[in-house]
């Protein structure tokens, strides 16, 4: 067997994505055994977190484990030394989101909330150039021609959905290449040849658990059901509000005025409250720090469900001042809704938290090919808990 | 002094009444100190740590208060069943000192009571003690247990964790001492409801009293020792071990009853749910210790948890009895401890390293489940019959009342707060503690700390010893010479070690057939206080003038029974004692039939001595008041310095040009304090300051040539500075240390980067940094190197918290330095765990590493690193580093070998010295007058190494101060005509007791041996050599020993 060789900075390293201290943990093992996503492939979160204590850097970029954690915090209060292993799963989720990043920017935002912030405003002030060009480059209307006009959303349609599809496809892209730089290191590492049939055979754990999320109700704690409702909702009210602006646009952004219960309308109202549920649960979680895994928050927690939250919001004013027929605080509470909702999509998703959309569910996919592929080379003989052979 | 004096001015200008104040309680204090002592103590807590205070101080002149919350005293260890490592049976040890304390002129035990104010100053205290009434008049009371079997009302018993009920009048544990009923107020119907007294009708010795009252007792003290013990963490706080909900989930001390004989379940092992023997018994370790509110290790449940399991499986005679231990470190790091541990292992005790978050059951079972993770970190899952919890070491329940009353201070853990320097004293002078009340400890170590505080009580109260003290009157001897012997034999059960096996009435009844005998008896636990008193009626009511006990080992217990028959008016050496335990029950327990006859032959051949046996007496030998001390470390200092206090003088002789021993190389303590004033102070006051520097006599550079005599009068050679030194003491203290193994491995000696701990100490507090030039700044430690293996068994047990303190130092130094610490276990008992703790938040790492498998350091050209298989992540781990330093093991003292010839005692097979009783007589050679203290003992930390030095000097002050000691007439004695030196038994007697004298008598050359009597030991071998039948062991003749052997094979001659 060859050595790890070990590098003592690690620790030091991973502790700036967030709260690391498992410096009280004594390796006793309570934390494993009391959580229910960890089995025999997959051990965690000891294993790992000892990894990070080790300095073995390179076994814990191969990991998948920190993705299989679900934070029902059952480990941290099983903790005989409050030694917070499940923040200490957070941390590292934070570590790989900005190690699969190859751009950098990943890890500059995570590790000063100044960048942060700045890249979110950067984005948001964009939008206003390019509205501001647009408006009086091309369109060359002003705020009087506004005023006058009544709704006029159909009339920005061209333009509209070129910027929509590109704020979705944009973000798309680069998470795609960093779920390759993901899957290099964590399925092709060591000895062990995937067969490429298994990608196939096993894709449908993907979609499973990218859209049921089924996995949350594996964890044991009595609140993991009302966590997976509450996640499910705000995920498909994103899902929801996406299809509509990026396949349905012309119809469902529109200077008609519909019946209450038209489906251009309540598909709106159940995406928008949906979003505002979701992200509302989460604000007040954290402020009051309801469960387990409210307990710790970095600047990237709040702004996630803050930013959902209004842009949920202002969405919310377009509709109102349309339906008041108020057309220049329409208008503007658009300009808003767009600054607000394209940092969301493009700074946060492919460099930020909401990257888990894909790398989660990718995760319990690839894990599913390893299982896979280890029952196929040793069939029969039982399967060994380090799953990166050598 | 013009500052104190402008604050005094200028407090008297604006509050002058406070000043006033102030000046007249600074008077009374004064008024107070200048009185003379006081030459009484109270020792607070009847447990084996209060009772060895208690017996140390009387011994040696003065009168002691022993006071215990309970009707009985013995403490926590009258509940347990056997003791580790040696698993001596517990009661068995503890009795004869129960009966001596129940016995003692000047022992006053004091039950029911608690201490409600303490007021004065050392020398002089004034304590109130509350004395809850016992409802029974103990003049009057015989012990009969009458009233106990009529009481109607049944309660749990405390005494049995609960597991077994007890009436409201009750007597604690069968073996009592004072083995008096007492009434449970709470629980009696009488002071209930008004109704019942049916124990005060039962009752023949109108003993019973229900109009006692609770009473005030005021006590004037010189000195108070606290002893209160501790309390078992209540394991029902973690609901998630189901303790109180699952009937077969316990704690370790309920489960040590269960063992116990005299237990609920009369030493069947049986679960409490449905009384059937447990097929699998879980372990669960660290149950409230080493967690987040309880940051301290307690030290015994690893070597506990040891011990239940091996006896368990003892208990299971040939049925399955599968245990499994969950641990994190085991903590086995004392004498014998390892050992004991791998026996386990190797009877085929499971341990699993795991901490097990959480116990469920199997409804309708009683049966638990314990889901654990396996070494390759996969989960798994066991059903248990029953799951014992090694619940940690608390201080007592009332640790706060007692720090409010006695006005000392507690740690963060609210244990008594001691210093590491001052490791006896409590925060308030005159007050000193022992035991587990100042951090957890085991009997040993509990036993050793009560002789120091004992010992600083007899410096503290120095001149008044033996003023309050009673005179022992024995009553006159009876004369037995010309009469027939009457026999009395007392055959017993011992519970049911002996009970068990051998069938006791029908010894008994076989011993009535002997001739000569005229009284027979069987008993329960005939070592028992009030047996004692049974023994001594009996022997006057028949008239007996012989006494056989068909018991246990004389050992323990043949001093017990001679003292007293001695009591009744018998010469002590009318007895004889027939061990049918040790020789019978205990090796034959599964040949019930040839048990119990072969218990007949063995008190028919004692029956047949005892009716031998004439008088005997003891000869009285002057003592030298002073001491030899061996070794000038902190051990030899310190008990040199203790002997000095309490007034004796002391040579103290060391081989080195300069005191200190390994102190000299030592820095600073685990809490970073430092070491070398300590040491420069020490040695300064030994050679400045009153009554050091009048009564220790320093030898430097010294060797001892030559140890004569015996205890009280040894004769010493020692070869300092060129001149020889004759001495005369009265006892020799062996202090002669240990020293750091020398490695042979990891490149130790061939790589300037591989170093060891105390090389490591000293580079970091004299040049403050750890000596890396180069890159990488990484020291990477290696635990256990030399020790826990084939060559070298036993565990060093200081190492893991020396590195840790290394580790802290040089992290505090340089916190970017990375240190890594490679263990197999960590082993920082007690409060040393905080300091782990406080080594992990700082960055330390630790990786473990197992025995088949060790680090392997490497230095290729420029590379210089550690591989290891660290066994949490199983992967090879290759840490480059900059510096490597080896937690070597700690060695013997290559001296120790020809000072053990010298004094006549033994070594263990590890080289160091083997004391008298590893448990309850941890400082004493089995050889009287030596007694040895710190690392020549076995390695031990600096604090523990000063309380086994105060300890040895309460030790050695029982002989000490005494005027002369009667010597055992159990000894060689010459029949001067028959002998006509041939001399043959010159060269064969193993204690060189036997000279050859020539003289010239009618020119004639005569020659004849000399025995000396203070050296001989009576064993024998030279009545065995010598052809001429000229010299026997008195007690021990010919005809006796005959009589024995046609006695045994039951042939008449």
């Amino acid at each position: 067997m060859n050595s790890t060789k070990i590098e003592p900075s690690l620790i030091r390293d991973v502790r700036k994505y967030g709260k690391f201290d498992v410096s009280g943990c004594f390796n006793c093992g309570s934390c494993t055994l009391t959580c229910s996503l960890s089995d025999d492939h997959a051990s965690f979160p000891r294993r790992v977190i000892r990894q990070v204590h080790f300095g073995m850097k390179e076994p814990l970029e191969n990991s998948l484990e920190p993705w299989l954690c679900y934070y029902c915090g059952d480990c941290a209060k099983a903790c005989p030394r409050q030694a917070e292993p499940a923040e200490a799963m957070m941390t590292l989720r934070r570590y790989l989101t900005t190690l699969y990043d190859r751009t950098g920017l990943a890890s500059k935002l995570y590790a000063s909330t100044g960048w942060r912030i700045g890249a979110n405003l950067a984005a948001g002030f964009l939008v206003i150039l390019l509205a501001l060009f647009y408006h009086l480059h091309f369109a060359k209307l002003n705020l009087t021609d506004f005023a006058a006009m009544p709704m006029g959303m159909e009339h920005m349609f061209n333009i509209i959905i070129y910027f929509t599809v590109a704020v979705y496809l944009i973000p798309a892209v680069l998470l795609f290449m960093n779920a390759l730089t993901m899957h290099r290191l964590t399925m092709q590492n060591g000895n062990m040849k995937i067969p490429s049939s298994l990608y196939f055979s096993e894709v449908k754990t993907l979609f499973l658990h990218g859209v049921t999320q089924k996995r949350f109700t594996d964890c044991a704690d009595k609140a993991s059901k009302t966590r997976r409702t509450k996640h499910l909702v705000l995920f498909s009210g994103f899902i929801l509000i996406s299809l509509l602006v990026v396949f349905f646009l012309k119809w469902f952004q529109t200077d008609k005025i519909y019946p209450f219960y038209h489906p251009q309308r309540w598909l709106g109202y159940l995406a928008a409250a949906a979003l505002i549920y979701g992200s509302f649960e989460i604000l007040t979680g954290r402020i009051g720090k309801r469960e387990q895994m409210h307990r710790f928050s970095d600047p990237g927690d709040w702004m996630l469900p803050l930013m959902i939250l209004l842009t949920s919001l202002s969405g919310i004013a377009v509709h109102i001042c349309r339906y008041m027929e108020f057309p220049l605080a329409a208008h503007y509470s658009y300009l808003i809704h767009m600054v607000i909702v394209t940092p969301l999509l493009v700074i946060e998703i492919p460099f930020g938290k909401l990257s888990h959309i894909l790398y989660r569910p990718l995760a319990i996919y690839f894990q599913a090919v390893k299982e896979k592929a280890l029952k196929q080379q040793i069939p029969g003989e039982e399967i060994p808990s380090e799953v990166e052979a050598t | 002094m013009s500052d104190k004096r402008e604050t005094l001015l200028s407090s008297a200008r604006t509050d002058p009444e406070a000043l006033v104040d102030t000046i007249l309680a600074l008077q009374e204090q004064v008024q107070a100190l200048s009185k003379p002592k006081l030459g009484s103590a109270l020792v607070v807590g009847g447990g084996i740590g209060g009772m060895q205070a208690a017996l140390d101080l009387a011994a040696s002149g003065i009168k002691v208060y022993l006071i215990d919350k309970k009707p009985a005293i013995g403490g926590v260890m009258s509940q347990l069943d056997k003791t580790f490592p040696t698993n001596d049976c517990a009661m068995c040890t503890m009795s004869p000192r129960l009966v001596e304390i129940g016995r003692h002129k000047d022992i006053e035990i004091i039950t029911l009571s608690e201490v409600e104010k303490v007021e004065g100053v050392p020398g002089n205290f004034k304590v109130l003690i509350d004395k809850r009434a016992r409802y029974v008049d103990v003049s009057k009371c015989t012990g009969c247990g009458t009233c106990v079997s009529k009481c109607p009302k049944s309660v749990p018993n405390r005494f049995n964790e609960g597991l077994s009920n007890r009436h409201a009048m009750h007597i604690l544990y069968p073996q009592a001492v004072p083995n008096k009923p007492a009434i449970d107020k709470e629980h009696c119907l009488y002071f209930k409801t008004g109704k019942c007294k049916l124990c005060e009708k039962a009752c023949e010795a109108k003993a019973i009293n229900f109009d006692q009252k609770d009473e005030k007792i005021e006590l004037d003290v010189g000195a108070i020792i606290l002893a209160p013990g501790f309390q078992l963490f209540d394991a029902k706080v973690k609901e998630e071990y189901g303790l109180g909900r699952y009937p077969n989930v316990i704690t370790s001390l309920a489960f040590e009853r269960i063992l116990s004989p005299s237990g609920p379940y009369a030493g069947k092992v049986v679960r409490p749910s449905d009384n059937n023997p447990p097929r699998r018994i879980a372990f669960l370790q660290c149950v409230g210790s080493r967690d987040f509110e309880r940051d301290y290790c307690s030290s015994v449940c690893c070597m506990y948890a040891t011990k239940e399991a091996i006896i368990a499986k003892e208990h299971a005679e040939g049925l399955e009895c599968d245990i499994d231990i969950f641990f994190m470190d085991i903590r086995a790091f004392s004498k014998g401890f390892e050992e004991y541990y791998q026996r386990a292992k190797r009877l085929g005790v499971n341990y699993i390293r795991c901490r097990v978050p959480t116990i469920g059951d199997v409804p309708g079972t009683g049966n638990l489940i314990i889901n654990y993770l396996t070494g390759d970190e996969k989960k798994a899952s066991c059903e248990y019959d029953m799951v014992v919890l090694s619940a940690g070491m608390e201080p007592p329940a009332d640790t706060k009342g007692i720090a409010e009353k006695f006005g000392i201070g507690l740690n963060e853990f609210n244990f008594c707060r001691t210093s590491p320097l001052t490791p006896v004293r409590t925060t308030r002078d005159g007050i000193y503690v022992a035991g587990p009340f100042s951090g957890p400890k085991d009997i040993p170590e509990t036993v050793t700390q009560a002789s120091g505080a004992a010992s600083m009580v007899l410096s503290l109260l120095r001149e008044a010893r033996g003023t309050l003290v009673a005179s022992k009157e024995y009553p006159p001897e009876t004369h037995v010479l010309g009469q027939e012997p009457k026999v009395g034999v007392f055959v017993c059960n011992c519970g049911t070690n002996i009970g068990s096996v051998v069938n006791v009435p029908e010894v008994a009844d076989y011993a009535k057939t002997l001739p000569h005998v005229a009284y027979v008896e069987t008993g329960l636990y005939t070592c028992s206080n009030d047996s004692q008193e049974n023994i001594k009626a009996r022997i006057k009511e028949h008239g007996l003038n012989r006494l056989v006990v068909a018991s246990c080992t004389p050992r323990t217990h043949e001093a017990l029974f001679r003292n007293t028959i001695r009591e009744a008016g018998l010469n002590p050496y009318l007895f004889e004692l027939a061990n049918i335990r040790e020789q019978c029950a205990w090796v034959h327990m599964h040949e019930h039939e040839k048990a119990t006859q072969k218990a007949k032959d063995l008190v028919r051949i004692a029956v047949a001595k005892a009716r031998l046996d004439s008088p005997l007496y003891n000869r009285p030998l002057k003592v030298s008041n002073s001491a030899l001390v061996i070794g000038g470390g902190i051990s030899g200092m310190t008990s040199a310095s203790e002997l000095a206090l309490q007034g004796f003088d002391v040579y103290l002789a060391e081989k080195e040009s300069e005191l200190g021993g390994s102190l000299r190389h030592a820095y600073y303590l685990l809490d970073g304090s430092g070491l070398q004033d300590h040491l420069k102070a020490t040695i300064e006051r030994l050679k400045d300051t009153y009554p050091f520097n009048k009564r220790v006599h320093t030898y430097t550079g010294a060797t001892i040539e030559e140890i004569k005599g015996s205890v009280g009068n040894f004769k010493t050679k020692i070869a300092t500075n060129g001149k020889t030194v004759e001495i005369e003491h009265g006892v020799v203290i062996v202090a002669t240390g240990a020293k750091e193994y020398k490695p042979e491995e990891y490149l130790y000696g061939l790589d300037k980067r591989v170093i060891t701990q105390s090389e490591l100490e000293k580079r970091l507090a004299l040049s403050g940094n750890t000596g890396i030039d180069e890159k990488p700044d990484t020291v990477v430690m290696i635990q256990c190197v030399g020790s826990r293996h084939d060559k070298r068994p036993y565990c060093s047990r200081t190492c893991c918290a020396e590195a840790i303190k290394n580790a802290l130092k040089i992290k505090d130094l340089s916190p970017d330095t990375n240190v890594y610490v490679l263990y197999r276990d960590i082993r920082t008992y007690g409060f040393s765990e905080s300091y782990y703790t406080k080594a992990r938040q700082k960055g330390v790492v630790f990786m473990r590493y197992e025995e088949d498998s060790k680090p392997l350091v490497e230095n290729f050209g420029s590379l210089f690193s550690v591989k290891v298989f660290e066994q949490t992540v199983k992967r090879e781990l290759e840490i480059p580093a900059g510096l490597v330093v080896l937690s070597a093991a700690t060695v013997a003292g290559e001296d120790n070998k020809t000072i053990a010839q010298f004094l006549k005692v033994p070594l263990t097979q590890d080289g160091f010295f083997l004391e008298a009783h590893m448990k309850l007589r941890p400082v004493d050679f089995a050889t009287d007058g030596v007694f040895v203290c710190g690392p020549a003992h076995y390695p031990k930390s600096i604090d523990e190494s000063i309380i086994q030095a105060q300890a040895v000097a309460a030790r050695a002050a029982t002989i000490l101060n005494k005027e002369y000691i009667e010597l055992d007439p159990t000894i060689s004695e010459l029949n001067e005509d028959k002998c006509d030196g041939c001399a043959y038994c010159v060269d064969t007697c193993p204690y060189k007791a036997i000279t050859l004298v020539e003289w010239e008598w009618e020119g004639k050359s005569k020659k004849r041996v000399k025995i000396d009597e203070a050296l001989c030991k009576g064993c024998g071998t030279c009545m065995a050599t010598c052809p001429k039948d000229a010299v026997h062991v008195r007690h021990f003749e010919l005809e006796k020993l005959r009589a024995e052997v046609f006695a045994a094979l039951n042939i008449e001659g």
